[in-house]
């Protein structure tokens, strides 16, 4: 898998201060089927679609690589039910805004999903304010 | 002719016993309606929160543990032994039943009426009825959710649902385990403080050796809140399927 932009790292990464907890996977199935929780891939890119749906929302970030290609992520997020408890909405990513996401890469060969992912705006604050990232990492 | 008349006398006397007969039953059962009332019935209404501020989200340890994980017997092993996560139709939508459903973490509405109680729940957006009448289900009463009856007793509500369709993954969420029509869950639930209490037992000779339960509960929700419509979006729920290595070709 041609991965030039992003970090791997296996084992447990130390997330520093200014990372966002995005849902975790939960609820509506484990994440271990899919994803592999030993390892962690870091990426940076423009988001092309957020399909903020139940039971869980996605979203889709076009990542650009060495080579010059541009590769599509596919980002689990959690479910929009509870998101939107916490201000979430449908525009809380528009399109072709700048995130970086840090999390378990998929299983399948040649796959670019994420999942459990923290997520920041390219500068490193929050996507969303401070106070509720708080909530919703109590709330579920 | 007198014959008619006498008969018709004694029909007007045995019903005039009958409506007195009849109304003592009434006025006995009122009574005892009150004092189930009074005494038996918890007041359940209202929505209660049933995410991480109430309990551990589940997972595959969750609820179903190392103290009350189900011993399964050689069939449902076999069926473990075919199982891929993929299989499960909840990535087609179809909604979680019994005992999956109570320990998700969403948030779920309970209405108390005299002949039934209504769970609404906002995982999937399903709503089960739970009879207090007395009537039992038909033989094709069969749905995903099964048939549920129950009843007050010790200020507890006492549930028995059966007539559940099999369900290639109807024990929980996580562990690959199937449930058949021959599923019972009972559930038992009950104020304690500001907390709606449940212990809920699966019995299903089909799969398992012997019946299992748990015990949890939820909180009130905060002030003011609905109940969110699921709306299921089959694209959404299937968007991670193509990330699981299916071990078949």
């Amino acid at each position: 898998m041609n991965k030039p932009n992003w970090l791997i790292a296996a084992g447990a990464l130390v997330f520093a201060g200014v990372g966002v907890l995005v849902a975790p996977v939960i609820a509506h199935h484990a994440s271990a089927p899919f994803y592999d929780s030993t390892k962690r891939v870091e990426i940076e890119g423009a988001v092309t679609r957020f399909v903020f749906r139940n039971p869980h929302a996605f979203l889709y970030l076009d990542v650009a690589g060495d080579n010059g290609q541009t590769v599509e992520w596919q980002i689990e997020l959690g479910a929009p039910v509870g998101l939107r408890r916490v201000g979430w909405t449908p525009d809380s990513l528009p399109l072709g805004m700048i995130v970086k996401a840090t999390g378990q890469p998929s299983r399948a060969d040649g796959s670019h999903g994420l999942c459990c992912v923290r997520m920041t705006r390219q500068d490193g604050t929050p996507v969303l304010s401070g106070g509720r990232v708080e909530e919703r990492q109590s709330d579920q | 002719m007198n014959t008619e008349l006498h008969t018709h006398g004694s029909t007007r006397t045995k019903v005039a016993k009958l409506l007195i007969v009849a109304g003592f039953t009434m006025a006995a059962s009122q009574i005892s309606f009150s004092q189930v009332v009074d005494s038996e019935i918890p007041d359940l209404a209202g929505t209660w929160d049933g995410g991480g501020r109430a309990r551990p989200i589940n997972d595959t340890t969750v609820p179903w543990g190392e103290d009350n994980f189900p011993k399964l017997n050689e069939r449902a092993l076999a069926y473990q032994e075919v199982w891929e996560e993929t299989m499960a139709p909840k990535y087609d939508c179809q909604p979680a039943s019994s005992p999956a459903i109570q320990y998700d973490p969403y948030h779920m509405e309970v209405t108390q009426w005299p002949d039934r109680v209504l769970f609404r729940y906002e995982k999937d957006d399903q709503l089960r009825t739970v009879w207090l009448d007395g009537r039992q289900p038909t033989a094709v009463d069969f749905s995903i959710q099964g048939f549920s009856v129950g009843h007050y007793e010790d200020n507890a509500l006492v549930v028995t649902t059966t007539h559940f369709v099999f369900d290639v993954a109807g024990f929980d969420d996580y562990n690959g385990i199937p449930s058949s029509a021959q599923k019972v869950v009972t559930e038992r639930y009950w104020r304690e403080g500001d907390d709606l209490k449940i212990t809920l037992t699966v019995a299903d000779p089909m799969f398992l050796l012997e019946p299992t339960s748990y015990t949890t509960r939820w909180i009130p929700a905060r002030a003011g809140y609905k109940l969110a419509a699921y709306d299921c979006d089959p694209e959404s729920s299937r968007a991670s399927v193509r990330f699981y290595p299916s071990k078949y070709k």
